[in-house]
């Protein structure tokens, strides 16, 4: 009898030793200041260097990288899950530039309006559209990160006309398909996921049209926006995208456009490594990029990227504040553009030859332009059920179930009762 | 427990019964039921975190000391910004300050010790440090003085507005701040948000609901009877004696033992319509147009994580039914055989009546495992296209953590809750009392 | 058993489990391939057969680490399940107490109940407790799956011993607990090891919880840590494969040796015997 206790005791007693011994592994030491500091996968190995430089330089404090999802969505709810717990575990994070609106009224980061005033920093010296992105009811609550911007691409060796406008790439696509092998003229993203929304917004606001307003209005049916959307579902429907488009997204196109396939395609600066990369693209040294055209009322490139936020129930305020600071001052980001071939949000920085030699995107003048002329999406604490009746509705007019007129009419009236029900 | 030496304390049976039993009684108290219990008093509030007037369960009118004293502070602030680009607000802004501050001092008279409260919070703030104590943050306050409050906040929010009509541009937007930050403050008074069963008939009213719950009952319907009919028919195939019974035994237990996000992801490559080989084959044969409808259209989807969860879960079906199989005696088979029952009229006369309850078992420990299926489609498909493969624990998680509605989150976990207890209630009736039977008396 | 199989059978039996094991030979195949021949190539073969995959695979990603977490959650909890779960099933099934049915439709409803809908108070209490990214973390949730699992089979193990060992103990002057951890316990082995193997794999594949409890990388376990090779906009099937293809070995090492024991707890429930 006596023996079988002592097992079970024992057994129970390891269990949890072994348990507690584990947890205690990762205490702060000596007097250091220690911040967890979480991001997505990074392949490029530029967050360590990051990182270490910012040791370097503040050795009294201590960044322990926390590695998160990288697809934005699972991301998003592992924060929320965190911060909805107040849970201090995560100090300094980066953020999908869609959920600054909702984290803030949700009071899961902290405004840094004091903060940046207290120590002067410079916020135009930043790209607005990415500060205009952190921005929600009169606060900042992130500082610019990396910036991405929808860009065209285009195969040299079959043409050196870039279209400037809609109706041109109309044409030209439908001139110079077949080329070379390239059965389609144009490429972009129409699968019914987040991506159908960046590709919707950069239609709409070239012709004029908006989504929200500035206070947060419904103002998505609009005559504009009907005249964008009708060029979206014209090029969706034409016969020099493939027939299968819509279920396009960015890793389609990728594949495709590499493999030699189409003239033109629409995708973020990030596919320009790979298409230019033998092992994995039949078109290296083929490949060009340029702003995505323009409608009636000029160029609209959607911003994509990430920020960085602090957590509000965070215990080193400070210590994250100055890691925050640094990471989006001009030494970090160049860290992060040089490593990590990330594009910085810090306008000056395109003039640095060490920056623009880092990659053809960065040293591009249509990049600097559409990053100058970028478009965020809409700025609402609701943003992933604004973005899903995007999703659906557009899907839907593209797919000629409806049309557009109808389309942003039922986008008006869904939005409308969605914004409503939060904000009564 | 006890020492054998003092035998005084023995535990005679029944009591030993007791002690023996507690600790799982307990367990499941705590860890399931409690929690189950919180989710059903959570989903009669209308909970939401990402709302800061809502985001917690808020039973009587009170004040987010934190948020008022945080946008108490912003005001002010704006205000600033606002004198330093427009010199003629100065009656306004004068006239917003004479309000907030005659609200504030008869807030801070309503309770006994708030003033200190308040200060403590600010003080906090000022550190940005977070304010989690609630005993500290929260305090309930008289529906008087809230009335006034709101109604001063209004009136301001108002002449605020007005006064953008005709400001110099560089004050367009610290006005656009103050209005919206003014009408913010608001956020501070939490409102009562019992709101009883309107969870409930609001999410049962909602098309997304039902088709999340027709997409769950098809796809428990459609992938439990398909492994009911392939799993009997090798079942039946493998009902013998050959070689290699272990190695195939465990070649089919190998999908059934990995872990179901593996296998999702798997399936992921399998059907994607750039390079999987499950999706290029069934192009080549003609059964889909493109590979690309597999993950990117509604029906295509769903057949994509039904095939998947069959795939799974037959071979693991098939050696169910083939346990209860070898029980049947070979005996009733010859005693068929001689009476001219063919192997039709044998299956249906012996085969299945001896093994209904096996099957009955077998389907409804499946049923349950399909009706909450999560894993499985949260990583082959996320739900989508359109959300033509959400199943209601999908729903219910994006609900929760997604758009943070708690309320609702919690209102279908308990719908999902209480459809498998019903669904299983139906089934134990079928089997009656062969369920418990093994396990209490012989 | 009754009848003999022939040719026919055994070609029926080979195309069964080729289609079964389909899925595992096509991503052991692409493994092998180097990365350029992964995309838009349906080549069984490839020529240039490379282990780069492999190196990738363990170089980008802890994948051994996951390995070892998942390892020591699932160990863990087989324990601590198997001996709560022991003593209830041994007192349900020969102990006169009263409300069996009760407890034992408890432990029922209790394995029916969705994950989903403890997530969040589970999610909040394992936070205040301080346990997030810990092993202990993630074995208490994981007892909610694991303990109800285990009574309602170990139950089935221990009513089939003879009540007369019993009988013939508690003459001896036996105490009950003595009967139950001398007499019956080790009589009722083989069945409490079969148990542990179910218990094991349940714990061992477990995917809500250890997405939403572990968010540290060094704490993840297998199901949640192989999503982690996707980036951004592009997912390395390559990795991937190689990654499932390492992850597989183990359960196919658990399955070959104790594929008679699983099939005995699996079926436990559902046939009369």
């Amino acid at each position: 009898m006596k023996r079988g206790f002592l097992m079970v005791a024992l057994l129970a007693g390891l269990g949890l030793a072994g348990c507690s011994a584990f947890t205690s592994g990762d205490g702060a030491s000596d007097d250091k200041v220690q911040i967890t500091y979480a991001r997505g996968t990074d392949t490029t190995g530029a967050t360590d260097i990051l990182v270490k430089e910012f040791e370097k330089e503040h050795p009294d404090i201590d960044v322990v990288v926390r590695e998160m999802p990288s697809d934005s969505g699972q991301s998003h709810n592992q924060y929320v899950t965190m911060f909805s717990g107040r849970s201090p575990e995560v100090d300094v994070f980066d953020a999908d530039i869609v959920w600054s609106a909702e984290f803030g009224q949700a009071n899961y980061v902290l405004p840094l309006d004091r903060l940046i005033e207290r120590d002067q920093i410079n916020m135009d010296a930043y790209f607005p559209a990415t500060v205009e992105a952190g921005r929600y009811n009169g606060r900042q609550y992130a500082m610019p990160g990396y910036a991405d911007a929808g860009l065209l691409y285009y195969r040299t060796d079959i043409t050196d006309q870039v279209p400037k406008t809609w109706d041109e790439l109309e044409q030209l696509a439908q001139e110079n398909m077949g080329k070379e092998g390239a059965e389609f003229g144009y490429l972009m993203q129409a699968a019914q996921y987040e991506g159908i929304v960046t590709n919707a917004i950069e239609y709409i606001y070239s012709y004029g049209g908006q989504v929200l307003d500035a206070n947060g209005n419904v103002v998505i049916n609009s005559p504009e926006a009907i005249e964008g959307l009708n060029k979206m579902i014209d090029i969706a429907n034409s016969n020099f995208v493939p027939n299968n488009v819509l279920n396009f997204k960015e890793i389609d196109t990728e594949s495709s456009f590499n493999e030699g396939n189409a003239v033109y395609a629409r995708n973020w600066p990030y596919m320009n490594d790979t298409a230019n990369d033998e092992n994995v693209s039949k078109v290296a040294g083929n490949v060009g990029i340029a702003t995505i055209p323009a409608g009636t009322a000029g160029n609209a490139s959607a911003l994509g990227g990430w920020m960085r936020m602090i957590n509000r129930y965070s215990d080193e305020v400070e210590a994250s504040w100055t890691f925050v600071k640094w990471m989006s001052g001009e030494k970090g980001q160049k860290i992060s553009a040089l490593e990590g071939g990330k594009a910085p949000t810090i306008e000056a920085l395109y003039d640095d030859k060490e920056i623009t030699d880092v990659s053809a995107v960065l040293a591009s003048e249509d990049f600097y332009n559409s990053l100058q002329n970028a478009i965020p999406r809409p700025i609402t604490p609701i943003y992933p059920e604004i973005s899903d009746i995007m999703q659906i509705e557009i899907s839907r007019a593209l797919a000629g179930e409806i049309t557009a007129e109808e389309a942003v009419k039922r986008m008006e009236t869904k939005m409308q009762a969605a914004l409503e029900s939060v904000n009564q | 427990m006890k020492q054998p030496k003092k035998r005084r304390f023995q535990l005679n049976e029944r009591q030993l019964g007791y002690a023996m039993v507690a600790p799982s009684i307990i367990l499941i108290a705590v860890i399931i039921i409690w929690p189950i219990l919180l989710s059903a008093w959570n989903s009669l509030f209308d909970y939401r975190l990402n709302d800061p007037s809502k985001a917690e369960r808020i039973t009587s009118l009170s004040i987010n000391l934190e948020t008022y004293a945080d946008n108490r502070y912003l005001v002010y602030d704006t205000m600033e910004a606002v004198r330093d680009t427009m010199p003629g607000a100065e009656s306004t802004l004068d006239n917003i300050t004479s309000a907030l501050d005659e609200q504030h001092e008869t807030l801070l008279k309503t309770d006994e010790g708030l003033a200190d409260r308040y200060e403590e919070v600010n003080t906090m703030l000022e550190n940005y440090q977070p304010v989690n104590d609630d005993d500290l943050r929260l305090t309930e306050i008289p529906e008087a003085w809230t009335d006034g409050f709101t109604a001063a906040l209004d009136e301001q929010t108002a002449a605020v507005q007005a006064l953008r009509e005709d400001a110099p541009e560089g004050a367009v937007q610290p006005l656009t701040d103050l209005e919206s930050q003014l009408s913010n403050t608001k956020n501070a008074v939490l409102e009562p948000n019992f709101v009883g069963v309107k969870n409930y008939t609001e999410y049962l009213g909602n098309g997304r609901t039902w088709t999340a719950m027709l997409n769950t009952l098809l796809f428990t319907v459609v992938t439990v009877g398909v492994e009911l009919a392939i799993g009997m028919l090798v079942a039946l195939l493998i009902n013998r004696v050959f070689i290699g019974r272990g190695l195939v035994r465990a070649a089919v237990l190998v999908p059934w033992a990995i872990p179901t996000a593996v296998a999702a992801m798997m399936w992921t490559f399998l059907f994607d319509g750039q390079s999987g080989i499950m999706a290029y084959y069934m192009a080549q044969l003609g059964i889909i147009d493109d590979p690309g409808v597999l993950l990117s259209t509604g029906a295509g989807g769903m057949f994509s994580v039904m095939f998947a969860d069959i795939w799974k879960t037959t071979p693991y079906m098939a050696l169910l039914l083939l346990a209860g199989l070898q029980t049947i005696p070979r005996s009733l088979y010859e005693a068929a055989a001689v009476d001219g029952a063919n192997k039709f009229q044998q299956f249906f006369s012996i085969t299945l009546p001896m093994i209904r309850s096996a099957i009955l078992v077998a389907v409804l420990f499946r049923a349950l495992d399909a009706f909450r299926v999560f894993d499985l489609i949260y990583v082959l498909t996320g739900g989508g296209p359109a959300n033509s493969t959400e199943s209601i624990s999908v729903y219910a998680y994006k609900l929760l953590f997604e758009q943070q509605n708690f309320g609702a989150g919690s209102a279908l976990s308990v719908i999902v809750f209480l459809s498998v207890a019903l669904l299983s209630t139906i089934f134990i009736k079928l089997i009656g009392s062969d369920l418990f039977s093994g396990r209490l008396k012989q | 058993m009754t009848k003999r199989a022939g040719i026919g059978f055994y070609i029926l039996l080979i195309i069964f489990v080729f289609l079964v094991m389909f899925p595992f030979i096509w991503v052991f195949l692409t493994s092998i391939k180097p990365q350029g021949e992964i995309f838009s190539s349906f080549q069984w073969f490839s020529s240039n057969m490379t282990f780069e995959n492999y190196a990738s695979a363990l170089e980008t990603r802890p994948l051994l680490l996951y390995m070892l977490n998942s390892f020591v959650v699932a160990t863990l909890t087989t324990i601590i399940s198997i001996i709560v779960a022991s003593f209830t099933a041994y007192a349900v099934t020969r102990l006169p107490i009263k409300f069996k049915g009760l407890i034992l439709g408890l432990v029922l409803a209790a394995s029916m109940f969705p994950q989903i809908a403890v997530l969040s108070p589970i999610f909040n209490f394992v936070t205040d407790a301080g346990l997030r990214n810990s092993y202990l973390g993630l074995v208490i949730p994981y007892i909610t799956i694991s303990l109800p699992l285990a009574i309602w089979i170990l139950s089935t193990f221990f009513i089939k011993i003879p009540l007369s060992l019993e009988e013939s103990a508690k003459l001896d002057g036996a105490t009950p607990f003595q009967t139950f951890r001398k007499i019956i316990f080790p009589l009722a082995a083989p069945g409490v090891f079969t148990t542990a193997i179910l218990v094991f794999i349940a714990a061992w594949n477990e995917y809500l919880f250890a997405l939403t409890i572990n968010t540290e990388d060094s704490w993840r376990t297998i199901p949640v840590g192989i999503s982690f090779y996707q980036s951004q906009f592009s997912v390395p099937w390559g990795d991937i494969t190689a990654a499932t293809v390492i992850v597989t070995i183990p359960i196919v090492v658990l399955v070959l040796l104790f594929q008679r024991r699983i099939v005995a707890g699996l079926t436990s429930g559902s046939v009369k015997e």
